[in-house]
């Protein structure tokens, strides 16, 4: 489950119209489409922030993938309607609430699909966060792939010692993990290590303020796109709120 | 009988590679087989579908005569024995004689046996001193050894090994040797999964060439390891003594340094001792 | 032109680029010695090999050429180490940076960046350059090593050799001069093994720089070698050019592999003079052995 979603999540180098935008851009597009979910109401508003959600995904080539992280939340949202009916909501209010939880995902995997992790880095840093904590943020990303693959690798060599995972009451199944946590910590412990020297290594901390390869620069594509996002998002705000 | 045999297999991985390509391979009882090839020519995952670790997705894996998609991967592993590359990826208990009873219990032998196994693994492996020490703490050849005697514990009727020499220093690699010098004796079955190929050669094992998810070669590692060709294409290369073998026109490899040494003085007559300085640069 | 100049004449009238002078060195909260009295010195476009078991304390040597010891390994340290001159103990590892390129094991935990460029741009980025003169030489580095079609590539989409000269790209865009590898084949297959070693062999001779390289697999290195120091419990125990180390006795006590084509030719009777170092050279040699 929790590598279908990385899956759905990662991101894949393209270069379409919205994968070449400025993250920023990205950013506040994605925040605009969030507002947006987060007012919708009705089922008119749904349908309009749904367009609107698809559109730049399809744009981005990505539309499937993010239906696909949002078939993954379908489960979350089956329990939204459940929870609202039990709590005597109607069946359609119900499943708008249900709807908005959907579209509140999609709009906020949009950025992330269609956005670089060494874009994101960049971002960070444009708000000014401290620069250790950006670079935790990017190697903590970065080593995701890295220790899904050390899990896959010690769950393999465990369970052909005979460990099965799956078996046994709560507690035993608890006491199951114990073979493969161990040495999931044990490697990451032993992998930060070499990070730390590979970081000393390559002058890490040499100057308060390291510079970067590439400055976030708003080119005419992203003016474009932000005359388009800025009023755009303002006046549907605002019918959100006071109109439809 | 066949203790395992692949019957056209192929395997997908998630991201759609082809792992393995009609692949078509028997071991039988008391063989010793060596899987070689590059970094990513599908030996690990071909060791993953011995014990049912990976199902394929076309063609039939067996082992004794029964498809592995009929036994869960706890049962096969009963039987195939694997000893992965990374020691660390399997050490977590306390104490190394824990470590070894670990899988013995797993495997539902009763306490008095597990207790017994253990302590004849661990003296088996030269570890009999240290089965009160933590696995953690350890060489890396030490590590090694615990993480094949813990496998051996349980007599699988295969025991498979995947990169053995990985990591390690000349002397482990030489107390590996012995070690499945004495496996072999033991009359065990035992498949080596490496592309070190110095370290393969004085064993002369039956050896199978995987590139590409293929098996492109299964032979007598004397015709195998004397063809340049073959190994440079599937990412491997030649062992010094077998590329000296075929650099001096000798009709037969040199399994070790004195039947090369024996050779040479064979064929040029006794050695002249004026022609000692005259080597070289010089 | 005149940075040229200047390391010509640095080049030839300080010919020394690492200078051990009997260093020892315990970690913190150990008692035995991970080095005692290392003495040696690497000479500016030298290759040099450290050779020597698995916990012989290769490690600890190179860490102190960079650095790690003694500024991020505390411990007990005694004599000295010179690296281009400065004073390790007395530089920060970020000096040395500039200096010492650092190749570890393991290329994945090296390869901090989500993409190529970026990650082989880290050293750069740290050390406060102007983005322009980081994208030039981002890409100097890349075309070096042959790798700018994957600028734009993950680090996890690519091959263990791609790595690798990731890993080398990134260490050598800061120009260092000297290039410390440890281990830099033990997880590859023979030929990325083999690939590797040649690159860093052509590095050292297109652009001069002085390799320091652990590996035990000797078979594979000595024919690039310059000098192998064989490091035995800490201390060294025997040094000198490939011919002089190969043709010494107890090598194998030393836990070191001798080729099987260096073996060949002392168990034929070779005690003095030069050998062979590789199948070729030998068999090009036989006739005349037989003279």
């Amino acid at each position: 489950m929790a590598k279908a979603i990385y899956e759905g999540l990662k991101f894949r180098y393209k270069t379409t119209v919205i994968h070449r935008l400025d993250p920023r851009v990205k950013m506040l597009l994605s925040i605009v489409l969030f507002a947006l979910a987060l007012l919708g109401f009705n089922f008119y508003q749904e349908i309009i922030t749904f367009v609107l959600v698809a559109v730049p995904a399809t744009l981005a080539k990505s539309l499937k993938r993010l239906m696909r992280v949002v078939a993954l939340s379908i489960t979350f949202g089956v329990f939204v309607v459940a929870i609202n009916l039990l709590a005597g909501g109607t069946v359609v209010e119900s499943i708008v609430l249900a709807v908005r939880f959907l579209e509140i995902v999609a709009s906020t995997s949009l950025f992330f699909v269609t956005t670089s992790p060494d874009e994101l880095e960049y971002v960070l840093r444009w708000f000014r966060m401290p620069r250790d904590f950006v670079f935790a943020f990017a190697t903590s990303i970065r080593f995701v792939p890295v220790l899904l693959m050390d899990l896959t690798q010690i769950i393999d060599a465990q369970k052909s010692r005979g460990l099965e995972l799956d078996r046994g009451g709560p507690i035993k199944r608890i006491r199951n993990l114990v073979p493969v946590l161990i040495p999931l910590i044990v490697n990451s412990l032993v992998r930060s290590g070499e990070l730390a020297e590979a970081m000393e290594s390559r002058g890490y901390g040499a100057v308060k303020k390291p510079t970067s390869m590439d400055v976030l620069r708003l080119k005419i594509n992203d003016w474009a796109a932000l005359s388009l996002i800025i009023p755009g998002g303002a006046l549907l705000i605002w019918l959100y709120i006071y109109v439809i | 009988m066949a203790l395992i045999e692949f019957e056209n297999v192929s395997y997908k991985m998630p991201n759609e590679v082809l792992a393995l390509e009609k692949v078509n391979l028997r071991v039988d009882e008391g063989e010793l087989v060596a899987i070689v090839g590059g970094n990513g020519a599908g030996k690990t995952t071909l060791l993953k579908h011995m014990n049912g670790l990976l199902k394929p997705v076309t063609g039939t894996v067996r082992v004794k005569g029964k498809p592995t998609t009929e036994s869960s991967v706890a049962e096969l592993s009963k039987q195939i024995g694997l000893v992965f590359q990374n020691s660390d990826h399997q050490l977590f208990s306390e104490s190394v004689k824990e470590e070894v009873a670990f899988g013995l219990r797993n495997f539902g032998f009763p306490p008095s046996e597990v207790e017994e196994r253990v302590a004849r693994a661990l003296n088996a492996f030269g570890l009999g001193q240290m089965s009160d020490r933590a696995p953690l703490t350890l060489s890396g050849g030490e590590k090694k050894r615990l993480c094949i005697a813990l496998v051996t514990a349980w007599d699988p009727i295969v025991l498979a090994l995947d990169e053995p020499t990985v990591g390690q220093d000349h002397l482990n690699k030489v107390r590996l040797l012995e070690l499945v010098r004495r496996l072999i004796r033991d009359k065990r079955t035992v498949l080596i999964v490496s592309h070190d190929l110095e370290f393969l050669w004085p064993l002369q094992p039956r050896t199978v060439v995987m590139s590409g998810g293929r098996i492109v070669a299964d032979g007598p590692a004397a015709s195998i390891f004397t063809n340049f060709e073959l190994l440079e294409s599937s990412g491997l290369r030649q062992p010094q003594l077998a590329r000296l073998a075929v650099a001096l026109e000798s009709p037969s490899p040199f399994r070790d340094v004195d039947e090369a040494v024996a050779w040479l003085r064979e064929k040029n007559g006794p050695w002249s001792s004026g022609s000692q300085t005259a080597f070289g640069k010089g | 032109m005149r940075l040229v100049i200047t390391r010509i004449l640095v080049i030839s009238l300080e010919r020394v680029a690492v200078e051990f002078n009997d260093f020892s060195f315990t970690y913190a909260g150990s008692t035995k010695p991970a080095a005692s009295h290392v003495t040696f010195t690497v000479g500016e476009g030298d290759v040099a090999v450290l050779a020597g078991l698995s916990g012989s304390g290769k490690s600890t040597i190179l860490r102190a050429i960079n650095g790690l010891i003694p500024h991020i390994y505390p411990g007990e340290y005694s004599g000295s180490v010179k690296v281009e001159g400065m004073t390790v103990q007395e530089t920060p590892t970020y000096e040395l940076a500039k200096k010492v390129g650092f190749l570890f094991q393991n290329p994945e935990n090296q390869i901090f960046m989500f993409t190529v460029e970026r990650d082989i741009a880290f050293g750069l980025e740290n050390m406060g350059y102007d983005p322009k003169v980081i994208r030039e030489k981002t890409d100097w580095a890349m075309d070096l090593l042959g790798i700018r079609d994957l600028a734009k590539r993950s680090p996890s989409e690519l091959s263990d050799g791609q790595k690798q000269r990731v890993a080398i790209a990134g260490s050598l865009v800061m120009d260092p001069t000297i290039l410390v590898l440890d281990e830099p084949t033990s997880l590859l297959d023979p030929h990325t093994a083999l690939e590797v070693v040649r690159l860093t062999k052509e590095l050292n001779k297109r652009l001069g720089l002085t390799v320091i390289l652990v590996e035990h697999r000797l078979e594979l290195v000595s024919t690039i070698a310059s000098k192998i120091i064989v490091v035995k419990d800490g201390s060294i125990w025997i040094q000198g050019t490939p011919q002089e180390v190969l043709l010494s006795d107890g090598l194998e006590e030393v836990g070191l592999s001798l080729p099987p084509v260096v073996e060949v030719q002392r168990k034929l009777g070779l005690k003095s003079g030069g050998i062979a170092l590789d199948v070729e050279d030998f068999v090009k040699e036989v006739p005349r052995l037989w003279r």
